[in-house]
């Protein structure tokens, strides 16, 4: 009796694995390569994507769902040499934030011969499979159109900090703010300087700009990775009255925002960006085709009070906002969204 | 003989088996790093990882080997990385304006000398320290590659530019032999050369060197412009790996080139290596960082694993240097 009863739970254990294998026979493998890992964005980027990794591999009894997450620690050689590494073992999908997309033209092609379909992020390349954009010169514009709108016609002096010269992303949000701000003829820009993505030299810019301009009103950035030191620095200066303008959607800068100096964000949430990653990456496996440049959907931050204030200095009403609260919820959960549940 | 004689040769051998120790010690862990990699990916072993392992490690094979001769001075070269951005932009730039890639191959190796040159004109003959001339030229090289490209990269289609770092053999990359036949030149140089008998004998002991007529100021200039033609050559190299000049290029390969040279067994505090050494560091350093793209380990851990390999080599070498001068 009781060897039988092991036999038969062997039997059915068996027959269990062997029917679990089965249906998980078809896998997904996604690597993603970025050029850091250490910035905040970068951090939650990460913690989405292995999130969403898991969750995915969960919900799914047929597809093994199994992800990579690779940096190249700023370096454009070790960027190419684990695009390299990535094609030879061949993944389904490789998502490539370039530190520059010329230089991975010919490994796009090289990716494309073995199967493997390649989304340029943040970078569009035409010739990769699919581009996962962020809208930088729209989402540029509209911060600088904020800019305008909140400085109530007064002189308004504002300091850029900019990306990595030369990287297109950043230069396009450089594009979108100045082309923002030229709406209007109140505010000026006192300086433009690169902080290479870095919280570090974004502290130093900060420091040598409250000593250079005495009279700065507002600083802007193209990542919230500038705001924090930024913030802090002000404070620790005693300029209160120093307005913050930043770009990423960082929970802790938005949290700043109702009553706060720091007056529009652009939210694009690096959990949520990770969680739509695999999403997109689950869609192409089964069968769908986003467009060929996808983009992510970043609307602007503002407080309800600062909306209704930049409305009445000619903001334009078309321009899609998200309040605080509604931001952070969607920052918070905005997983939800791209979750296993909004592909079933 | 006299006792000193024989104590002075009984030094050399003891001298020589420290190194040749060190160089098992090496091969022992490249062996180790590979068959550990290759149980955790079977791809390692393949012929294309392997030609993707040498391709991606020739440039820091030669930046090593000139770092190598810089350290062997008991100086440092912080400059290369961002020397390699500056000369592939000159030689990018020479072959666009010509067309001729021999004008570009030679402009992008006399800007990397030139960087060199000022380096050793400040460290020889200034008598300033290498850490901080090499600090200097490590932004002033950068920032003259981003005003040369305006931060922008520059396409080639240049295909015999585009030969030395693009083309392959089957798996194995051109560059590899090239590599080889530089690594054979640079030996005899430092073997076989009155030349690099004074860049032993300016890091051993500089003051000796000079009261002896050796003139140590002057192998020293030579010495980093030997440094800046191999970052010359290695921009040749990254713009046919990537088919582009890029104002970007070679960041942080300074320090990837430090840590090979003194995984290798180059004293920090210069007379002591050897060329064969440097090799084995640069291999052992490109496995570990091949092995660990191929097995996807998390890029924190990947961070620690570097820090700790370099903190570790370190410190072997200041307890060897230490047993040494006890």
């Amino acid at each position: 009796m009781k060897l039988s009863k092991t036999l038969a739970a062997t039997t059915a254990l068996v027959s269990a694995f062997a029917a679990s294998a089965a249906l998980a026979d078809d896998a997904l493998d996604i690597v993603f390569i970025n050029d850091g890992h250490v910035a905040p964005y970068h951090v939650a980027w990460l913690s989405g994507f292995e999130d969403a990794i898991a969750a995915y591999d969960e919900a799914f009894d047929d597809v093994k769902v199994t992800g990579r997450w690779l940096s190249a620690e700023g370096s454009l050689e070790k960027m190419i040499q684990q695009a390299e590494v990535t094609i030879n073992e061949k993944p389904d999908i490789m998502f490539v934030n370039a530190i520059n997309v010329d230089a991975f033209e010919p490994l796009v092609a090289k990716a494309q011969a073995e199967g493997i379909t390649w989304i340029a992020v943040h970078s569009p390349m035409d010739s990769a499979d699919y581009s996962f954009t962020l809208g930088d010169v729209v989402n540029g514009t509209n911060q600088g159109m904020a800019m305008c709108a909140l400085s109530d016609g007064e002189p308004y002096k504002v300091g850029i900090m900019l990306g990595q010269a030369g990287n297109p992303s950043g230069e396009a949000r450089r594009e979108g703010i100045l082309k923002g701000i030229s709406t209007c003829d109140n505010v000026e820009v006192v300086a433009e300087q690169p902080a290479d993505w870095d919280t570090v030299k974004a502290q130093s810019i900060a420091e040598n700009w409250l000593t250079q301009f005495p009279d700065l009103d507002a600083i802007s950035g193209v990542t919230d990775g500038y705001m924090y030191p930024s913030i802090a620095i002000a404070a620790n200066s005693g300029r209160d009255d120093l307005h913050f303008y930043g770009y990423d959607g960082d929970i802790p800068i938005m949290q700043q925002m109702e009553g706060g100096n720091v007056k529009a964000d652009i939210l694009l949430s690096g959990t949520r960006e990770g969680w739509n990653f695999v999403q997109m990456a689950y869609r192409i496996h089964k069968g769908e085709t986003p467009d060929k440049v996808y983009d992510f959907f970043t609307p602007l931050v503002l407080s309800e009070e600062n909306h209704k204030i930049a409305l009445e200095n000619g903001f334009p009403e078309d321009v899609q906002v998200y309040y605080v609260d509604q931001a952070l919820e969607v920052a918070q959960n905005g997983y939800l969204e791209f979750g296993p549940d909004s592909v079933k | 003989m006299t006792s000193t004689a024989m104590a002075s040769s009984a030094q050399n051998t003891k001298k020589l088996d420290g190194l040749t120790l060190r160089y098992l010690v090496l091969i022992g862990l490249i062996v180790i790093a590979s068959v550990g990699f290759s149980f955790a990916n079977e791809n390692f072993y393949s012929l294309t990882n392997i030609g993707i392992l040498l391709r991606s490690i020739a440039v820091l094979f030669l930046l090593s080997m000139g770092m190598t001769f810089v350290m062997l001075t008991g100086g440092i070269d912080l400059s290369v990385g961002s020397n390699v951005a500056f000369s592939g932009g000159v030689g990018v730039i020479a072959l666009t304006t010509t067309g001729s890639a021999f004008i570009g191959f030679a402009a992008a190796i006399f800007a990397g000398m030139a960087i060199g040159a000022v380096n050793g004109f400040f460290i020889g003959r200034l008598k300033l320290s290498a850490f901080m001339v090499t600090l200097a030229t490590f932004a002033l090289a950068r920032g003259l590659a981003l005003v040369i490209y305006d931060a922008d990269s520059i396409n080639v289609s240049n295909q015999t530019f585009l030969w030395l770092g693009g083309v392959s053999w089957g798996n194995m990359p051109v560059v590899i032999p090239f590599v080889a036949l530089v690594f054979i030149a640079l030996s005899v140089v430092l073997y076989k050369t009155t030349f690099g008998r004074d860049v032993y004998a300016a890091g051993s002991n500089f003051a000796t060197a000079f009261v002896l007529g050796r003139r140590p100021e002057k192998t020293l200039v030579w010495v980093y412009v030997l440094s800046g033609a191999l970052a010359g050559l290695s921009a040749i190299i990254t713009v046919g790996r990537v088919s582009s000049g890029q104002p970007w290029a070679g960041l942080y390969l300074e320090f990837d080139a430090i840590t090979a040279v003194i995984l290798g067994g180059t004293s920090l505090f210069g007379g002591r290596g050897m060329l064969l050494g440097t090799i084995l560091g640069v291999l052992l350093y490109g496995i570990i960082i091949n092995g660990l793209v191929l097995t996807g380990t998390n890029p924190y851990l990947q961070s620690l694993i570097k820090g700790m390999i370099l903190l570790g080599v370190v410190l072997l070498d200041t307890y060897t240097q230490r047993g040494k001068t006890a």
